[in-house]
């Protein structure tokens, strides 16, 4: 295969490191210096550059969902808003309706500008919040009928420092409405830091090169993704597939809500489109999509697709369309619908949906489904703190994430936690768990034979357990996938569906609703199990020598690797060809028939 | 007779090459020969015999004359990464069978689905639940249940298990169930050794502690042999002195030491190079502040020294981050990238230049080598800029073929790209360059040192292709490349003391401060530092301890290393101090600060130092002088031009040598691509100051003075 080559390949090598190494800057100073776990602990987070027209440049390692379709649509809100920015401003921005993720993910854009005055790029940096000022103690707020009720303060590109210096005013207001202040104040200024040092570190790198040499790279960067991506997409079959799901019944869609997306495949254009246009209008609950998530949850459904090695930049974005529609529920939502829950329950299902329409359009192409929903395992917790001197506490915990998808040449990442995050979050260790919350988890495993099966299976279940100690314990969340489960592509089948108990003081088992909040008191225990992964292609074509090793591993049963992958595994753990390759032809074997 | 022993010999067992380096009345002397990789204490005697033969004695008599041999090896890593250590039992808290396999979550590239989720360190079929809970508090919340573990003790008998890891929670705040459990394995399972996570490592966070716990249990059976084979050999052979193996900490301990707990010499490899940059550092220049960088065949190394001290990190990973093991324990801290000779460059379909991550090795290695490698690497691209001498590299050892190392640049970087041959090689190192700052860039950052503020050291073999530029790039004043560059972490064992670290877990906030509690604490740890000189006796000076505290503001996760003023908190001033200098800490390495915080310590510990020699520089002149000469070599802005050739051997100290210029010394190149001025050190360095030149990306004419 030909394809045109950029020009310059190698000076444009050397700077595209140069602008690596400032976003893995910024993001290091985030991740140290952030003070709440879901910051620090978990990393959700984000850092970017972006070009003065607000095409994202470099993303560096962070959560698909925050990096890909929403940046650009903050930085032009920027320009909107204040279309003269000035050296040392920054701007707080986390409103859903100008480009932001959801309220919860506060970001700060910093215009990074040259000595006569001219705005020559953005950085980005966005962390989720402990807390956002939301009616109830968390920053998932599923039940919230409207943004009101959702109770999120909302920052449509508010400016927070000017000439370098904080516009106090706007913390306060912060302070005042944020639970934990001092907590979101750290988180704030880990934030603002991050930003400024990609802001220092380019008017450095344009001392040194000159700002001329930047913008080329900008151009000659993006152009580079788009030929890329145009030809990763030539190699592709051309095809359209549209595939459906539902995400569960919750609070204001007693029905759950269907989702349809259609994918068109254009190797002679060079381009693939993503159409979410056929799907309901907002609905009167948080799971509404931002335009950046709808945007976002398409183009990872498509970039999971394709070899992973195309950048993801404007340049590469550039090659796929994605349709949406006003006022829909994965679309461009209108005001005051309500985007809590934005960045996971729909984005995944969205994405989720787009990447098995891939393996649709191609055996050996696109993936199964990701586990989704935040379930108990992922809570935020909160409450008051008896041990020691320590008061109230809220803070989101990371203890069980949902298993990753079967994909077309490996099994599905055990710690995957959903599509929008890209397995990029970090687990919580146990210990640091039960000494910042008074808190014991008494369990966490993972749950044989809950696999979505697959040629490549999805990952199992973790099945976690946790409870109170010396207090009570109130816990939101809201899972998904308990009644519509994670589903296999190309054959593969879905994965275990979640599921959410309270463990009495008796040790019996009790449901609870899939959407929080619930109260534990001491004594009881918190059951989660999170989601399994589907599995890619079928499940009698997976390597018997895989299927074995599950086995003795503790993956999977025997009995299930006889029934669903028609393995026979003998008592050493070893696989018996003879009775695997009859029973894979068909032929009945005994009493097992 | 003791006063005869007047040789200090370090060994270092590389892929190909074992390097011995001796050192005799402050002066050293470097040997190589083939590694025998089957046998390798083999090796050993193969080059003390070349070292012995140089002074035209026998083995014996040489060996005789021995007074310290210091030890490094790779083979407890290359059973981890093998996965050829024994095979062992993992012994964790009931609920919490996958503590090994979850590690700490993450994914390196998030649209990567080729790559499969890691296998545990043990596999679950040898990983059993122990029933018993402490908490956080320490206080026991389900008792242990040794009948339970006794049950267990035959299973692991009958699973033919050669070695046990226990790692319960909250074990570092309450070790009764893990010592419960180490009597039960004492008298059920004799003779199997095993490794209890407090004593270990006694850290917060379980992955870390169980990671390490597993990974000493699994080496204990190998190092025992290995180590009883190296010291009965070396007995034999006549060796009367003392006998040393070097730890990730950069530091030495008694050989038996290392076999009691075989994790202290994982990470051996990188951790003396530091050792030895410091001291030429600190001998050459005077300086505290020091980047060393080992470029070898296939990785460049990047550690730092910062203030006169070796930073250490507990994020050290066998195997690729997040997907290897972590150790868990205190090693020192080095960023290692695929930007060796060896590294591959290479043009993507959409016309980027890359470096790597491929490395065609040393086998078989660049096209230059003719053994059969076909793709372009930077030596190749230095063989084709003029930098190497095609007919002495590595010391003559191979003769390098110029026609293949054009025709692979040319197809593979050169066509591509759409640029001449010379300046396509150009780009290669240019891009190469870049990586490595990457690297030192990274480490820096993380360790809070500003490179401009700091002496570049180069080491290794590769290290003169670049180490100016790379210096230039970092706009550090001052580049030393030690004449024993080529063996640095061999020298580096020479200068290194015996070390040992001890830690516990004892969260404080400084605004609820119990100074009775953590002085307690930190008496204990003195106590186990006064243990420790006298187990391994006198050094050559009087030892050091140094207190410290691992640090935080509240709700932070991760804690940075504070060294404490004091021995013992004796009033509110020593408390607010210990916060002062917790905040300068943090502002230094992370750039910002929250004055008005608490500080949480929560965890204490003690450094314990017997220094092996007197502080004094090692010199060493390598190679014959060689008459000056010229070659054809490429300089940015002039092209392919006739540069002045010296030998390192042939420069005389107070001689100003200015650049453009290439010296070489048997092991390497140093290429002074620009005016920068060069000058011969007392320890027999190469000092560079380089030349600064605003915009290195448009390259301007540079007129020789």
């Amino acid at each position: 295969m030909t394809m045109t080559a950029i020009r310059d390949g190698a000076r444009l090598a050397v700077l595209s490191h140069r602008f690596e190494a400032i976003v893995r800057r910024m993001s290091n100073t985030l991740a140290r210096s952030g003070r709440s776990g879901v910051l620090n602990t978990a990393r959700d987070f984000s850092c970017c550059i972006l070009a003065a027209d607000g095409s994202v440049l470099m993303t560096g390692q962070s959560p698909p969902i925050h990096v890909m379709g929403g940046p650009d649509l903050q930085a032009r809100s920027m320009l909107e808003f204040y279309p003269q920015v000035r050296a040392g401003d920054a701007f707080l921005h986390n409103s859903p309706y100008h480009g932001n993720t959801h309220a919860a993910d506060h970001s700060v854009l910093i215009p990074v500008v040259d000595h006569d005055g001219r705005h020559r790029f953005t950085v980005l940096a966005k962390a989720h919040q402990a807390d956002c000022g939301n009616s109830v103690p968390t920053t998932y707020l599923a039940s919230a009928r409207d943004v009101y009720e959702e109770g999120a303060l909302i920052f449509p590109v508010v400016r927070a420092q000017r000439d370098y210096a904080d516009c106090e005013d706007i913390l306060r207001m912060c302070e005042m409405r944020i639970r934990v202040p001092d907590q979101w104040r750290g988180d704030y200024l880990a934030i603002l830091g991050s930003a400024r040092i990609g802001e220092r570190a380019l008017l450095r790198l344009a001392d040194e090169v000159g700002w001329d040499t930047l913008d080329e790279f900008a151009a000659g960067w993006l152009d580079y993704g788009e030929l890329r991506m145009e030809a990763a997409i030539r190699q592709l079959p051309a095809g359209t597939a549209t595939t459906t799901t539902v995400h569960d019944p919750f609070p204001g869609v007693p029905d759950g809500i269907p989702v349809s997306v259609s994918v068109a495949v254009r190797p002679d254009e060079g381009t693939i489109e993503v159409d979410l246009r056929d799907n309901p209008d907002c609905v009167p609950s948080g799971l509404n999509l931002s335009e950046a998530t709808s945007r976002t949850a398409a183009l990872i459904g498509i970039f999971n697709s394709i070899d992973h090695t195309v950048p993801h930049n404007q340049g590469s974005f550039r090659r796929v369309r994605v349709l949406l529609r006003e006022n829909c529920v994965v679309g461009i939502p209108r005001h005051p619908a309500s985007c809590s829950v934005a960045t996971t329950n729909l984005s995944n299902r969205v994405g989720n949906a787009v990447q098995r329409a891939m393996a649709e359009i191609g055996d050996g192409l696109g993936m199964a489904e990701v586990g989704s929903g935040m379930s108990p395992s992922e809570a935020v917790v909160s409450g008051i703190d008896r041990r020691d001197q320590h008061g109230p506490f809220v803070n989101q915990i990371f203890t069980g994430p949902n298993g990753g998808a079967g994909a077309p040449a490996a099994d599905g990442w055990l710690t995957m936690s959903d599509l929008g995050s890209g397995g990029t979050l970090l687990l919580d260790s146990v210990e640091i768990d039960e000494l910042k919350q008074p808190i014991v988890i008494h369990r966490r495993h993972i749950d044989p034979d809950t696999e979505g099966a697959g040629r490549f299976r999805g990952a199992p279940s973790l099945h976690v357990e946790y409870g109170p100690v010396g207090t009570h314990l109130e816990a939101v969340y809201a899972n998904d996938g308990s009644i519509n489960p994670m589903m296999g592509a190309g054959g593969g089948q879905p994965g275990a569906p979640s599921a959410q108990f309270k463990r009495d003081r008796d040790g019996e088992l009790v449901a609870l609703d899939i959407c929080g909040p619930v109260t534990i008191q001491e004594g009881e225990r918190l059951v989660a199990r999170t989601s399994g992964g589907g599995g890619y292609g079928d499940p009698v074509s997976r390597d018997p020598h895989r299927v074995a090793r599950d086995v003795r591993e503790g993956w999977i049963s025997r009995d299930r690797a006889l029934a669903v992958y028609r393995v026979e595994v003998d008592d050493a753990g070893d696989v018996d060809p003879e009775r695997t390759a009859r029973l894979r032809a068909g032929v009945t074997i005994g009493a097992q028939s | 007779m003791a006063s005869e022993r007047e040789l200090r010999v370090s060994v270092d067992i590389g892929g190909t090459f074992t390097d011995l380096v001796v050192e005799e009345a402050d002066r050293l002397r470097l040997y190589k020969s083939p590694t025998v990789p089957d046998d390798p204490v083999r090796g050993i005697l193969d080059v003390l015999s070349v070292a012995a033969a140089a002074d035209g004695q026998s083995l014996t008599e040489f060996v005789a004359r021995v007074g310290t041999f210091v030890h490094a090896t790779t083979r407890g890593l290359n059973a981890v990464l093998t996965g050829n250590a024994a095979r062992t039992a993992f012994l964790t808290t009931r609920g919490h069978p996958d503590v090994l396999l979850l590690r700490e979550g993450g994914r390196r590239d998030p649209f990567d689905f080729t790559v499969p989720f890691p296998e545990p360190y043990v596999p679950r079929s040898l990983t059993f639940e122990v029933p018993g809970r402490i908490l956080s508090t320490g206080e026991v919340l389900e008792p242990v249940d040794l009948d339970a573990v006794r049950a267990l003790c035959a299973r692991l008998a009958a699973l033919e298990v050669e070695a046990v890891a226990v790692c319960l929670l909250w074990s570092t705040v309450n070790a009764a169930h893990e010592l419960a459990v180490g009597a039960v394995l004492d008298e059920a399972l004799p003779g199997v050794p095993y490794s209890l996570s407090h004593t270990l490592n006694p850290s917060l966070r379980e992955y870390r502690r169980a990671s390490s716990t597993a990974i000493d249990a699994s080496l204990k059976p190998l190092m025992a042999t290995y180590i009883g084979a190296l010291t009965t050999k070396l007995r034999e052979a006549g060796l009367t002195g003392r006998i040393l193996m070097v730890t990730s900490m950069g530091g030495v301990v008694d050989v038996a030491d290392a076999a009691a707990a075989p994790i202290l010499t994982l990470n051996s490899g990188p951790s003396m190079a530091p050792v030895a940059g410091r001291a030429y550092a600190r001998s050459d220049l005077g300086a505290d502040d020091v980047i060393v960088a080992d470029a070898g065949g296939t990785t460049y190394d990047v550690t730092l020294v910062r203030r006169g001290e070796i930073p250490s990190t507990r994020s050290a990973w066998v195997g690729d981050e997040g997907t290897g093991h972590l150790t868990g324990l205190p090693s020192i801290d080095v960023k290692s990238v695929g930007a060796g000779g060896g590294s591959i460059a290479w043009v993507d379909p959409g016309g980027l230049l890359h470096i790597g991550p491929q490395s065609a090795g040393s086998v078989p290695g660049p096209a230059s080598y003719g053994r059969g490698g076909r793709r372009a690497t930077v030596t190749d691209a230095a063989l084709v800029l003029g930098y190497l001498d095609p007919d002495v590299f590595s010391g003559g050892a191979l003769r390098l073929d110029t026609d293949a190392a054009l025709a692979a640049v040319t197809a593979d970087v050169a066509v591509p790209l759409g640029l001449d041959p010379v300046a396509a090689a150009h780009a290669v190192l240019d891009l190469t360059t870049e990586q490595m700052v990457r690297a030192i860039e990274e480490i820096t950052l993380q360790q809070g040192i500003d490179p401009a503020g700091a002496v570049l050291v180069g080491g290794g073999g590769a290290a003169g292709l670049n180490a100016v530029a790379v210096a230039k790039r970092l706009g550090c004043a001052q580049l030393v490349v030690p004449a024993v560059g080529a063996a640095l972490a061999a020298a580096g064992a020479l200068m290194s003391d015996l070390t040992a670290v001890y830690n516990v877990t004892l969260p404080t906030l400084t605004t609820s401060f119990d100074p009775d509690r953590v002085n307690a604490a930190l008496a204990g740890l003195q106590r186990q530092c006064r243990e420790f000189v006298a187990h391994v006796g006198p050094g050559a000076s009087e030892p050091s301890v140094t207190l410290f505290a691992e640090a935080r503001y509240p709700q932070q996760i991760w804690e940075l290393e504070v060294p404490l003023r004091v021995r013992s908190f004796l009033s509110d001033q020593d408390v607010h101090d210990f916060a002062a200098d917790f905040h300068a800490t943090h502002e230094e390495i992370l750039g910002v600060t929250d004055p008005g915080s608490p500080v949480e310590a929560v965890s204490w510990g003690a450094r314990v130092t017997v220094p092996l020699r007197r502080d004094t520089a090692l010199r060493a002149r390598l190679g014959d002088s060689a008459v000056p000469a010229t070659r054809r070599a490429y300089v940015p802005g002039r092209g392919l031009v006739e540069l002045p050739v010296r030998a390192l051997s042939s420069v005389t100290a107070g001689e100003p040598i200015q650049g453009p210029v290439l010296i070489e010394s048997p092991f390497t190149t140093v290429v002074v691509p620009d005016p920068s001025v060069c000058e011969l050190a007392p320890s027999g360095s190469l000092v560079i100051r380089p030349v600064r030149e605003p915009g290195r990306l448009q390259p301007t004419l540079i007129e020789v003075a």
